[in-house]
Order: C-alpha cells, then structure tokens, then sequence
C-alpha cells in the first residue's frame, strides 16, 4: 500500500536578488496514516518552507526544482493552483505560527470556520454549516460558542485564536494536519494547553501530523517519529525513541545538549557554536562541519550520505561509516541507563 | 455604547460638523479681509479710481467695510443664520442667485466623475491586483503614470484640439449651446470633454493605490490560512482582502474630494465650463467678499462632511473601530 504522504528528494529554491536560495535540499521522507511526524532544527533551516512546498503556499519567487510529492501514491507535484485548492482543506490543511496575524480581523470567527466548513460542501444548509462550526468549537475546546461565534478576532487571546484556526484547519476532515510551529508565538502555558489539545484530537480523529517546532522538548510530548533537519536537509530521522535515546548525528547530540533539561547544575547551558550557513552558495561537504567537533576531513569535502542504522533510524553522517573512527557519543545511551 | 444610541452617535457628529464649519467660516473671513486688493474694484469697476476720499468713505461705509472685521463678522455671521448671504459684489444680486445654477453644473460635472474614479479606480485596481506582474497589469500601471503626469489644463487643450477643432466631433467649451440649456443630450456632449480630463487624470492614481493594497493584503498571513482550507483566488480577492482595504479605500477616497474638486475647478476653467470653479476664481481674484464666503464654506462643508461620512463608514465596516470603547466588556480570557 502507497504510504498517505511520500516525499521523494524535494528541492526548493527562492530566487533572490543575491542569487539561489536553496531553502529545501534533496528532502525524502514518509508520513504514515494516523502518525505525528515531527520536524526539529533551527530557525531558517527550511522547516516551514519544506511544509508550504507540501501545499504550494509558497509566493512566486520560490520553485521546487527537484524531486517529487505523492498523496496515496498519486504525484500531485506539478499541480496548478486550482487542483491544489480541491486538496487543501480536505486532504491537507495547516495551522500556522502566529495566530495574530492568520486570522482575518474583520470577519468574525464563527463566519471564518463556517467559510472552511462551506468550501467543499457549497450546498450545504446553513443550519447544518451552522451545526458543524459549534461541533468544531467544541472539539477544539472553545466554550460558549454561540457567543463566540459572532465575535472577532480581536476579542480573542491568543490560545483562543489558535484553536479558532485549529477549527478552521480541521473543518473538512483534512488526512494530513500541518502544523508549523503551533505553540511558538504563545506564552508557557498555553503552549502545553494548545499541544495537549493537539495530541488529543489527533488521537481522536486519527488526523496525520507534521508537526514543525524548534524545540525537543516539545517535540518529546508529542512525535512518534522525529526528522531533524539542518540547512535544508534531513540529517537524521527515526522513531521517537530512536531520536531520543540512540541519536546518531553531531547535530542531533549539540540539540539535545543545549536543551536546559540536560544542563547540569552550576554549569552553563551548552549552545551550539557558530551560525547557522546562508542558504546561497553553501559550501560543498556537509554544511554542518564548521560548527561540528567531531566532523571529519571528509565532511567539508564530501556530502555524507544516509546511512541506514535500523528499518526506521537514518542519519547522514560520516561518523557512521564503517572507516569512521569511533567516538563516544555525548548524548543518547548513558540517558536510558 | 455609542451603537445602542443612535441619536448621541449621530448627534456627536453633527455637532462636529457644525463647529467645523463655524470655524472654518472665521478663518476664511478674516484671512479674506487681510488679503491684499480693493473690495470696491470689483463693485465699481474702473470708477473707484476716480473716486474722492470722500466718496471712497462713504462707499465702504456703505458697503460695511468700515467696521473692525470682527464687527464685521459677527454681523456677517447674524445675517448668514437667517440665510441671508449678503450681496455680490460684482453681480449685485444675491449671492445664493449667482451661485444657485451654477452650483447644479459643477455637481454634474464633480459629481459623476468623483462616482466615475470611484468605481472604475475600483475595477482596475481589482484587475491589476489579479493580473500582478502580468502584462495587462503593466500596461495598465505604464500608461496611468504617464497619463497622470501630464498636466490636466495641458490635456484638456490637447483634446480640444483633437476632437473640438480638427474632428469638430465634440464642442470645446461651455456647459450647453445657446438656447439649449434643456436639452439633455447637447448637455451630455458638453460634458464629455471635461469629464475625460477630470476622470483620466485622477483615477490612476486611486486604481494605483487599489492595487498595491490589495497585493499587500494578498501577502498577508491570513491569506495562507485562508488558502490552506482551500479558498479560491477569487474568494481570497473578494471576500478577504478587499473587506480588509475597503474602509481605508473609503476615507482616502473622501479626503480625496477636495483633491477632484480642486481639478475640477481648473478644469471648468480651462473649459469655460459655468461652475462654481470658475466662481470662485473670480471672486477671490476681484475680492467679492460675500460671494468667496459662500463659495469657501460650501466647499470646506463638502470636505467636512466627507470625512466625517468616511469615518462613519470606516466604524460600520471595521468592527475594531466600532468597539473600541467597549472592549472590556467582551474581553476573552483563556479558559483551560
């Protein structure tokens, strides 16, 4: 059986003034029916971009100008605009980072599920529409709805707005949710709240999940498989647990190092060294090499491969090949005891 | 709630409207009256300057001139609340006859070309948003920037050139033919010239304005949301962005009737169109007092009243401005 969502060695570009952006390099990975697949990396590592190219909400200066994306085994790559607009919302949908700025301020939020709610179902009655929207309400955890309903954006805080667009993303049943950086622009506690709401309704209806963050720690209450992503590619992916306890690359390790988690008390909380490359011109090699202690001369000459560890568990560093000299990772094993 | 009682809502504004208006009359009353020129040129004509100290004094007296001008208008201000205007000076009939046909002809001509920009600036704007960085949109964006840099008095003479004196399809001035002032379509043929001018050469820049808000707007986070649940392109256009530039569309678009009103008295001008621009460059230029009151309160109320129905409008359409009073009202807290 073809899996819901493959993506084979995907590659985006925005064209700028200074030249190519590669903001997406030779990307391949599966989502499985009914699983929350999370995306990890740095700010600007092509996180959002990777899942805008999925739904082809990207602006005019950015192409995909390689590989390939299958839903159910169908290639939907070089659909138009207006092919696209019967997949989004029923096949996939997206909940965004900010939900101040994703709502439009001058419709109500009752109106703005109810539009979501009509568009694949033009002749549906309005009280049936009407039905729908305060079942999404409450799905979602919004109460009073009725009142709700008729009031705006600007009524709403931000927890709230983000579970109005969470409504408004699941109001046609979507198979796969995109979720890009859903809790990022909230504050602490909401955050938990809105990813508990998340783990919840993905539980119930089943609904696949990418979910994009920044943060392992996040990512830990909520992935089955976790895919971490470094200057546009995929440097390792594997099962949550894998990831977790057995990470394979330098990246995944200074991760999870710098994660206040693992800090130990009375000393300073690791960072990662260095900046993340600009996305022109990137050096050959492994791009992570220069802020990488353990990289190898290979590395700046040579992009590594994937190299296979178990069915799930793939990383693409040197260090796994078998010339490699052995090091002891400074994360993973000792952590499970 | 400013909603729930219409009658405070409405109230307020007019009350607003009318203190305009008063000081706008005290302005343009004392900055009229310290103006250098002769109020008597323009109601004796040549005569004044044959005229004895004497005469001169008798003729200001008579004329009211005498007083301090804050005499002067509190007198103006007393007549005015009975509706009495006072004379013109150069006409020397009342000034509500001078301006009264005059006034119907700039509403033609001002009226359907301020109606004309609003509704074709929308549709190209609209157009151009749709078509962005395609051919029509560029056509369309060239040719309005070339267009609206060419000085209006200098097109209008271009046109009558083309089409009044080498096609002889239209006539090149005056608002109708002698002896026709009732008929319509003489009317309409008349209009055509000036209209092109006053509509060509402000609709560009408001279909300009249209279209770079409009892209703005389609560059807006919500605009992801709303194509993520599969909204077409047109709903997104319609129903979306351009609820969203629509209120401040509105406002521009009545601050800009100042903006047409003043072209269109060039244009009347240059036309010898029979309008109230060409009224009230006669009466500030011969210091027809009277008549220039009229003339500038008239016109400052239009702009007055523009604003105040833009904002009205802008608080219909905006629920944020419409509430902002009484948000803690409604206030949402989270509730976990």
């Amino acid at each position: 059986m073809a899996e819901l969502l493959e993506i084979k060695n995907l590659s985006v570009s925005f064209d700028t003034p200074q030249g190519e952006l590669q903001a997406v390099r030779d990307v391949s990975f599966s989502l499985h029916a009914g699983e929350v697949l999370a995306l990890v990396g740095e700010s600007g590592c092509g996180k959002s971009v990777l899942c805008k190219s999925i739904m082809k909400l990207l602006h005019g200066n950015a192409r995909i100008t390689g590989g390939s994306i299958l839903v159910d085994g169908v290639d939907i790559t070089n659909y138009r605009q207006r092919d696209m607009e019967r997949l989004r919302g029923r096949l996939f949908s997206m909940v965004f980072q900010d939900p101040m700025a994703t709502l439009n301020p001058t419709i109500s939020i009752g109106e703005q599920i109810a539009e979501a709610v009509r568009v694949h179902h033009p002749k549906m009655e309005r009280e049936a529409v009407y039905q729908r929207v305060m079942e999404l309400m409450k799905l979602v955890g919004i109460t009073e709805p009725e009142q709700r309903y008729r009031q705006y954006p600007y009524h709403f805080s931000g927890g709230m707005r983000q579970r109005s667009v969470m409504a408004i993303a699941l109001a046609s049943n979507p198979k796969i949710l995109l979720a890009d950086e859903p809790t990022t622009s909230l504050d602490v506690t909401i955050q938990a709240q809105i990813l508990d709401l998340l783990r919840d309704i993905q539980q119930k209806l089943g609904t696949a999940t990418i979910f994009v963050s920044h943060d392992l720690g996040v990512v830990a209450r909520i992935a089955d498989r976790v895919a971490v992503m470094y200057a546009g590619k995929i440097v390792e992916i594997g099962t949550a647990e894998e990831i977790f306890y057995d990470p394979r690359h330098p990246y995944t390790w200074a991760l999870m190092r710098s994660l206040p988690a693992f800090a130990r008390e009375g000393e300073e909380l690791y960072t990662i060294p260095g900046m993340p490359p600009t996305m022109i011109d990137l050096p050959p090699g492994d791009a992570f090499a220069s802020r990488n202690e353990y990289a190898l001369a290979i590395d700046y000459e040579e992009m590594p491969p994937m190299f296979q560890i178990s069915d799930t568990h793939y990383a693409a560093t040197w260090l796994l090949d078998e010339r490699a000299p052995k090091i002891t990772p400074p994360m993973g094993g000792d952590f499970h005891g | 709630m400013n909603r729930k009682n219409p009658y405070v809502y409405y109230g307020k504004k007019i009350l607003i409207f009318l203190l305009s208006v008063l000081l706008l009359s005290v302005v343009i009353f004392y900055v009229a009256r310290l103006a250098p020129g002769d109020p008597l040129v323009s109601y004796y004509g040549d005569r004044v300057e044959k005229m004895s100290m004497a005469e001169r004094e008798w003729a200001e007296e008579n004329l009211g001139l005498n007083d301090p001008i804050h005499v002067q208008y509190l007198r103006w201000l007393q007549n005015a609340l009975k509706g009495n205007f006072g004379i013109s000076f150069k006409y020397k009939t009342d000034v509500l006859e001078v301006i009264g046909g005059r006034l119907v002809n700039t509403l033609i001509l001002g009226g359907i070309g301020f109606v004309l920009i609003f509704v074709l600036a929308l549709g190209l704007g609209i157009l151009c948003a749709w078509h962005e960085e395609k051919w029509l949109d560029k056509l369309i964006c060239k040719v309005g920037t070339i267009i609206s840099c060419i000085p209006e008095f200098w097109l209008s003479l271009i046109l009558i050139l083309i089409f009044a004196i080498y096609l002889r399809w239209l006539p090149s001035s005056s608002a109708y033919s002698i002896g026709k002032a009732k008929d319509i379509s003489d009317r309409i043929l008349h209009l055509i010239l000036p209209m092109t001018i006053v509509v060509g050469s402000h609709l560009w820049y408001y279909a300009y304005m249209i279209r770079n808000k409009l892209l703005e707007e389609v560059r807006a986070e919500y605009v992801l949301l709303a194509k993520s649940k599969g909204l077409d392109k047109k709903s997104i256009l319609f129903r979306h962005c351009l609820r969203n530039i629509i209120p401040s569309y509105l406002s521009i678009m009545a601050i800009s009737v100042p903006h047409i009103l003043g072209g269109t008295y060039i244009i009347e001008t240059v036309f010898s169109y029979p309008g109230i621009g060409t009224l009230s460059y006669e009466s500030a230029r011969y210091q027809d007092y009277n008549l220039l009151m009229l003339l500038c309160i008239l016109s400052g109320a239009v702009v007055i009243l523009c604003n105040i129905i833009a904002q009205t409008i802008n608080e219909h359409i905006d629920p944020r401005m419409r509430e902002n009073e009484s948000i803690e009202t409604t206030e949402v807290t989270e509730i976990g």
